[in-house]
């Protein structure tokens, strides 16, 4: 990381409200972690339309981003304390990730950002400018697909946790192509997830048939 | 009508994939917390940030000032007591969910802080608030059987015990909540996560005053409900009322803490007994005193004595309040915790009489415990149970269990036990449900119902027994259900969902064959007697085959529109099963380890073998959690829930899940009959037999549920 995105939050310019206020305010402070360059400079830019009424802060502000999601470019205005989950279900309607936990502890949300599984209960929305979000919406859902192989072994019940298991499952497979798991891996590789209808076990043999899937088809 | 299941079918019971499982598994299935009407805004849930409390001023005026805010509607008002953390307050609608949330806390609310009580011996304390007019305790009627005083000092021996699980919560992944969209004055469409589309329809449009016909709930897929989900709630007819003030449609989801808080409980329960047994092992006498709570409502009473015939009997329950969220069903109600308490004392008496408690669970079934069987004479469940038995316990390899003093006894910190536990379930169907079955001219086939599925498979089972009648495939029938405007559904609870639509959907796709029938034969020059379903074809005089939609082209323009109902015969109730479990506990840590389960299961007839396995799967799974991890832990100081959410609440994750062998007890004579469903039963005995085999490892009762390190530890310092 360039040293500057380690800039001390009350050296960052903003009109009103330091970042540290922002995310006070805002109870997302855990996500301040993954913020990247882009992202302090979108918040900078932001117009922040700060009301303030007797002593109740807001935090609210338009903040133009683009965002590239399964492959398709969007424009969408958020406010700087928008997540990347809610951007997607809120204001772009891409609704396959759910929300569930809001606090990165259930999985629901998964997204693969950059090819890495995320929370993107989590992420903020700003931060992903300049970066490639895939929700499962983009997958292949034919034979052999994760999403198939989910459905061949009943690896679902309500189905709200679902859609976070596929992409945490499409994502360890394509971190690890033509790889075999073993039980374990399987099981380390989704403990990042959890259903309340307790589906795991048509859940692990769907993650090692789409494994198998996977390498016969050379993937 | 007097139909039965057919004989010799040809898909139902086989393992069929849910029609929508591949809409859910890509992320196309819109579940109501997923709809986004034109126009949406967003409502936000404001509750007491108190246990005890009274609102003394309520201003919200700052909040209806704030730029994008659009409505304010408030659920109590000034004067109001608020009784638990959580309760609701107010709901705020706004062009998006942050500023909606920025309205709550800009409400200035004046508080009246009042004391609590969050714990039951808090609340049973001496100079306790008093959280209603009548106290807060409410004793039930004693009940009595036998003469139990007698019979303990006839026995040969018996325990005093005292066992407590904890209050836990429903946690359906997505939360509780609706959105609703007026259309015109009258008209209402509501997309509703609930487990109770019918139910919701007449609440909502009680609460309205407008007619049910007005009212559409919609709920084609729906995100966990568990019991938790039958009503439209005080949030979703704010969000009424919401869409109502502004002219836009609200979306009106909880978030996870007050999803915690408010949305539901299982009553937790505890008991103080003497149980006691004859010479040959066989229980005699029980002596109870048990309480529970299930926050500021009642409904914590479970049932005891559980499963086994107890002769002599008497037991005095108490319900107890405390300023905590509701009760409400959760996945079996009571049974759970009746049935560990049952089997934890029952295994402590084996263990004391130096009998394998295996053989005493057998010794003191009851010889007849009969249980409808469909059509035929009636069933003796106890020789259900003996069978089933055996079964698990030689899947599970009950030779290799020792007693539970050889056990304490063996070298190192890691010790293995095993345990076992029954349970029984009523299931069966409500016989004023309905399924429509219309077979339109270009063949296509749809069944609808307002029935909901709740994530069991109704959807597909539904179109599966269409699919047996009418010689098709389950993906030729469109199964639509979820919507309040269809004939009257099933609520999913009790397990009575498919008993109650499968009936109807089989009666229906049999009147719509033969309606067909004799519509068609003349152009196919026949009789309607003539004419025979075969795969993929109508058979004329067992020769000619015609092209099912060939066949159905000759309708002309006019479907075929019947609606089916319940008839006798097709449904029984009253089930059984066991379970076992191999485990090994850390005494060091306290972790306790499963190795494996089995759980055995009857259930009638089973008409999706792989939705039905999926079902017992997280029955097992979720009575695996309620043994070894869920508690709602709330602070006696504070009065405040210290684990709303999914980090400090545990839930089993993927590493956590053992082996689990499920046995369907699936024979001719269960096929006979019919449907009786399988939602509750495999959840009830699996944290029982996890205490049971604690119990065995250790050599020690640890008699306070979920098996934590911290219970744990504290039972191995205190023995």
């Amino acid at each position: 990381m360039p040293p500057e995105d380690h800039k001390a939050p009350a050296e960052l310019p903003r009109p009103g409200h330091s970042r540290r206020d922002f995310l006070r305010g805002s109870s997302l402070a855990a996500a301040g972690a993954v913020m990247a360059t882009s992202a302090e400079t979108a918040m900078h830019e932001a117009r922040a339309d700060v009301s303030e009424a007797d002593g109740v802060e807001i935090f609210s502000g338009s903040c133009p981003i683009e965002l590239k999601v399964n492959g398709e470019a969007m424009s969408v205005t958020i406010e700087p304390r928008s997540t990347l989950l809610d951007t997607l279900r809120n204001r772009l309607n891409v609704t396959g990730p759910k929300r569930v936990c809001d606090r990165a502890s259930c999985g629901a949300c998964t997204v693969i950002l950059d090819g890495d599984a995320v929370y993107s209960c989590t992420t903020l929305a700003i931060s992903c400018t300049g970066h490639e979000v895939r929700t499962l919406e983009s997958f292949e859902t034919d034979e052999g697909s994760v999403p198939q192989s989910f459905l061949q072994n009943d690896a679902l019940m309500c189905g709200y946790c679902t859609p976070g298991f596929v992409t945490a499952c499409q994502a360890w497979l394509e971190k690890n192509p033509g790889k075999e798991p073993t039980l374990d891996d399987i099981k380390q590789g989704l403990d990042g997830n959890i259903c309340r209808c307790g589906t795991y076990i048509g859940v692990f043999q769907a993650a090692l048939d789409a494994a198998k899937a996977m390498k016969k088809g050379g993937a | 009508m007097a139909a039965l299941w057919p004989d010799n079918p040809r898909l139902i019971g086989e393992g069929v994939p849910r029609l929508d499982g591949l809409a859910k598994a890509s992320g196309r299935a819109k579940y109501p917390s997923d709809e986004r009407p034109d126009g949406v805004l967003f409502a936000v849930v404001l509750h007491s940030p108190h246990a005890h409390a009274k609102i003394v001023k309520i201003d919200t005026s700052k909040a209806e000032a704030i730029p994008g805010v659009k409505g304010v509607h408030l659920i109590a008002n000034e004067g109001a007591t608020l009784r638990y953390h959580g309760e609701e307050i107010a709901a705020v609608a706004a062009e998006s969910e942050e500023i909606a949330r920025d309205g709550c806390r800009a409400i200035a609310i004046e508080y009246e802080v009042l004391p609590h009580a969050v714990t039951e011996a808090q609340a049973v304390a001496d100079g306790a608030p008093q959280l209603t007019p009548r106290g807060n305790t409410q004793a039930g009627r004693a009940q009595e059987d036998g003469d139990p005083e007698a019979a303990i000092k006839e026995a040969a021996a018996s325990i005093e015990g005292e066992y407590s699980v904890p209050v836990i919560t429903h946690v359906c992944l997505e939360t509780h909540g609706q959105v609703v969209r007026w259309d015109g004055d009258t008209k209402m469409t509501v997309w509703a996560s609930t487990q109770n589309v019918d139910g919701v329809e007449s609440e909502m449009a009680g609460a309205f005053n407008v007619p049910a016909t007005d009212v559409t709930v919609l709920t084609p897929v729906m995100g966990g409900g568990f019991g938790a989900k039958f009503g439209a709630d005080t949030w979703g007819v704010a969000a009424g009322e919401l869409a109502k003030k502004t002219g836009k449609p609200v979306w009106l989801f909880l978030d996870r803490i007050q999803e915690h808080l408010t949305a539901g409980n299982r009553p937790s329960a505890s008991a103080k007994l003497t149980l006691a047994a004859d010479k040959d092992g066989k229980i005699t006498a029980l002596i109870a005193e048990t309480a529970g709570t299930g926050g500021i409502s009642r409904g914590a009473a479970f049932p005891l004595p559980y499963v086994y015939e107890v002769p002599n009997s008497r037991r005095q329950h108490t319900d107890i309040r405390i300023n905590g969220g509701n009760a409400r069903a959760m996945r079996a109600p009571g049974h759970p915790q009746g049935c560990l308490i049952m089997e934890s004392a029952l295994d402590d008496l084996a263990e004391k009489m130096g009998i394998d408690p295996l053989q005493m669970r057998l010794n003191s079934l009851a010889e007849q415990d009969t249980v409808p069987s469909g059509a035929g004479e009636p069933l003796n469940r106890s020789e259900i149970y003996r069978d089933q038995i055996k079964l698990g316990a030689e899947a599970i390899g009950w030779d290799q269990r020792k007693p539970r003093s050889e056990n304490a006894k063996a070298s190192g910190p890691l010790k293995r036990g095993f345990g076992m536990a029954l349970h029984q379930w009523g299931g069966g169907g409500r016989d004023d449900k309905q399924v429509t079955c219309i077979i339109n001219p270009d063949g296509s086939v749809e069944l609808r119902s307002a029935t909901q599925d709740i994530g069991t498979g109704c959807r597909t089972v539904l179109a599966q027994i269409a699919a047996e009648v009418l010689g098709l495939n389950t993906t030729d029938i469109t199964s639509n259900i979820g919507n309040s405007q269809f004939p009257p559904g099933q609520a999913s609870g009790g397990s009575t969902t498919t008993p109650s639509m499968a009936p109807p959907a089989y009666n229906a796709a049999l009147e719509a064959r033969d309606l067909l029938f004799k519509r068609i034969a003349s152009a196919l020059d026949a009789e309607p007697g003539d004419l025979e379903i075969g795969k993929g074809v109508i058979l004329v005089k067992g020769e000619r085959e015609v092209p099912w939609k060939e066949a159905c082209r000759k309708l002309g323009t006019m479907p075929i529109n019947v609606t089916g109902s319940f008839s006798e015969g097709l449904t029984a109730q009253g089930v059984g099963g066991c379970q076992f479990v191999d485990l090994t506990v850390d005494t060091e840590t306290g972790v306790v380890k499963l190795n494996k389960i089995v759980a055995v299961q009857d259930t009638g007839l089973i008409l999706n073998m792989m939705t039905w396995k999926s079902q017992v799967y997280g029955g097992v799974i979720m009575g695996l959690n309620y043994g070894l991890f869920e508690e709602l832990v709330m602070d006696p100081s504070t009065g405040l829930c210290l684990n709303p959410d999914m980090e400090l609440y545990k839930l089993a994750g993927a590493s956590d899940i053992p082996a689990i062998d499920i046995i369907p007890f699936d024979n001719e004579q269960m096929r006979k009959r019919g449907v009786i469903g399988v939602g509750e039963p495999p959840t009830i005995a699996t944290a029982a037999a996890i205490g049971n085999a604690v119990a065995n490892a250790l050599g020690t009762r640890v008699p306070n549920f979920p098996m934590t390190p911290m219970n744990v530890l504290n039972a191995l310092a205190k023995a």
